[in-house]
């Protein structure tokens, strides 16, 4: 495996998504398109890049995908870099049609929870109660009301090859999750968990730490659905850690209440205990 | 050569397959709606080597034909109306980008469901050319035209061929198919992009069609292709006629019998159609008024134009669109190109179809009237409603 990304690139210190891209090439190879819609760090790999309109991403991997097809070409891969506002929001639309088609292209969203491109603006990937800037916290407001968008089980719902999540914290199995999923024919999402220091507002050293953390609490589960019902849970730790590790260094929670902290607990364990459930069976239930 | 006698839409699924098109996406709009079907049939019976990409909505069919033209395949895409605003986003990056795509837009007024201009119209600065035409031929003959040019490596512009809902797309008249070895010779594949293959390129260039250097160079190196498109078209027209025995004046304006003329109407589409008859009419009364068709809005006629209007005393503009609070788009655009001339024709503003309003053949012989007197000294009203 060699380096595809381009060094220093746009990223700030400690930019989970610089690592995300880092991983994910270097994982793919050399013979890739990279679609890019507006997110940030933009400038990341070496491979060829197309871009669009913010809303057009799982269109553009359509028509790239169609292209190479009708150039004999379908060896090179179109992957996506998308962030979560061209995933779970204005790129939706696009997404799920292409996913619906099943078209052969395989989309790659670090998701670091917020618009940071913009500075730090609130998704529908944001958490519950996080605190953003267009989310801040004030004697009507808690921070962000409603919890994170459930993508990976939404795009499952598509009955597509494969959807599975990883995160920074975990390269082996980010990077085994490329493998396995970049000669697959068809639609394939790997959502990758990316801090931001600057949005979440953490010590830019603690990237990894945060990220573990995230994993290990039951916040951001690992993950794999295949065919939209094989389901498989990829860390298992015989208990969770209490999620209060995982919010308690980002000062974008730091406004929670010990009763906001339990909730967050509440439905961190409820969701667990299901996927728990599902990863017995093999079979996800949605 | 095989004549078929087939609706407008038909004639335009039929130039994706003599183009050989490789990958088409659209989504379904009245009056757009037929092509969308006929290019699924055409797939489903595997009439040649494509792909149709049935997509979720007009933005992604736009966005499809961008991926599939970057990576250089031929492409196209279809819509009306509603369906082009949506378009609206990405076609500039269509534009900018430089992509050969071609589309076929069927006119659909925004102020109910029959055909006006004011879609197409709407779309000047996303940066691609404008055609408008009168009949099923010449959509079929302006499609493939319209490859030829927007791959021109002079060119690479996208191109646009507006023709008018209900009218064309959905009635049928009889078409001449070209020979598809003729069509094949005369329009070889598409080679026009530098390629993005990772074996061939290290890193692109493209991203969102910007490029590096000067930002309002961008802008004008655009305008710059656009207004070169003249000539190619000009050029494209000749080599058409050569092959395939038929022609569109010069491609930019059609002349009808503007001989003898002393003023001259100016109308775009099916109404100029009308307008032949009506011309007709007049020219047996001894009146000497004539039509020139524009075909081409972007890039615009201006040497034509100029030319024509040395020798007319007045031309009637009719517009089937408005800006509204500004005015006819052709209107404004004929009145900045003669404001240089020493000796002006005098020219009066006519809106007509808007809304798909029925345009007969004795409202063009008003306005052939209208300014045969206005260009002798007669009163008029500088804008008439038809």
């Amino acid at each position: 495996m060699s380096e595809m990304t381009i060094t220093p690139g746009s990223a700030c210190q400690g930019c989970g998504a610089a690592l995300a891209a880092r991983l994910a090439f270097k994982a793919l190879g050399p013979n890739v398109i990279r679609h890019g819609v507006p997110c940030c760090p933009d400038s990341v790999t070496k491979t060829p890049r197309i871009g669009t309109v913010f809303e057009g991403g799982g269109a553009l991997l359509t028509g790239t995908a169609h292209g190479l097809k009708a150039l004999g070409r379908s060896d090179v891969k179109a992957v996506a870099f998308f962030g979560d506002g061209g995933t779970y929001d204005i790129g939706f639309q696009g997404l799920s049609g292409a996913a619906e088609r099943n078209e052969n292209v395989f989309v790659i969203t670090k998701d670091n929870e917020a618009y940071m491109n913009t500075g730090n603006q609130r998704s529908s990937a944001t958490p519950k109660y996080s605190r953003t800037s267009t989310t801040p916290v004030g004697v009507a407001s808690r921070g962000k009301a409603t919890h994170k968008k459930n993508i990976p089980f939404i795009f499952a719902a598509h009955y597509v090859p494969y959807v599975a999540t990883a995160s920074v914290g975990y390269p082996e199995d980010l990077i085994a999750k490329v493998n396995f999923a970049k000669d697959i024919e068809g639609f394939r999402m790997l959502i990758i968990h990316a801090p931001c220091p600057v949005g979440w507002r953490f010590d830019p050293a603690k990237t990894m730490d945060v990220a573990r953390s995230g994993v290990q609490t039951g916040v951001w589960p690992l993950m794999e659905i295949q065919n939209g019902e094989d389901f498989k849970l990829n860390y298992k730790p015989k208990e969770l850690k209490p999620v209060s590790e995982y919010l308690k260094p980002q000062a974008r929670f730091r406004h929670m209440t010990d009763d906001e902290i339990g909730d967050v607990q509440d439905f961190t364990t409820a969701r667990w205990e299901s996927l728990i459930d599902n990863d017995a069976k093999g079979k996800l239930i949605m | 050569m095989s004549y078929e006698v087939m609706v407008g839409n038909k004639a335009a699924a039929v130039a994706c397959r003599l183009a050989r098109v490789q990958v088409a996406s659209a989504f379904p709009i009245t009056p757009q709606t037929t092509i969308t079907q006929y290019l699924s049939e055409m797939h489903a019976n595997a009439e040649w080597d494509f792909d149709f990409v049935n997509v979720e909505g007009e933005l992604s069919s736009q966005v499809v034909v961008q991926g599939a033209s970057r990576v250089g395949a031929r492409t196209f895409t279809c819509t009306s109306g509603p369906g082009l605003l949506y378009m609206h986003h990405p076609m500039q990056g269509t534009g900018s980008g430089r992509l050969p795509v071609v589309m076929a837009v069927v006119h659909r007024s925004y102020k109910g469901m029959q055909p006006d201009h004011s879609d197409l119209m709407s779309q000047q600065w996303t940066g691609w050319s404008h055609l408008y035409v009168e009949h099923a031929q010449e959509i079929l003959d302006s499609l493939l035209m319209a490859y030829k040019i927007a791959e021109d490596p002079r060119v690479r512009i996208p191109g646009a061929v507006g023709y008018d809902g209900y009218v064309l797309s959905y009635t049928a008249e009889p078409v001449d198919i070209p020979d598809q070895a003729l069509v094949d010779d005369w329009l070889p594949p598409n080679k026009a992009m530098p390629s993005i293959l990772p074996d061939e390129v290290d890193q692109s260039t493209f991203s969102r069609g910007w490029g590096g250097g000067d930002p309002q160079d961008r802008w004008k190196s655009h305008h710059d292709a656009i207004l070169g498109i003249e000539d190619v078209l000009k050029e494209t027209m000749d080599s058409f006629d050569k092959t395939f025995g038929r022609r569109y004046g010069n491609g930019m304006i059609e002349e009808y019998r503007m001989e003898d003329a002393e003023v001259a109407i100016m109308a775009m589409g099916t109404i100029a159609g009308t307008c032949k008859a009506a011309v007709d009419k007049m020219q047996a009364e001894g009146k000497k008024v004539g039509l020139i068709k524009l075909r081409s809005f972007i890039p615009f006629p201006e040497k034509d134009l100029t030319e024509w209007a040395k020798k007319l005393g007045g031309i009637a503009v009719v517009d089937r669109s408005i800006c509204p609070g500004k005015g006819g788009p052709v209107f404004s655009k004929v009145r900045d190109t003669l404001y240089d001339m020493e000796d002006k024709p005098k020219i009066l503003q006519f809106h007509a179809g808007l809304g798909g309003k029925e345009v007969r053949v004795h409202d063009f012989e008003a306005i052939g009237d209208k300014i045969l007197s206005y260009a002798k000294g007669g009163k008029a009203d500088k804008v008439t409603w038809v």
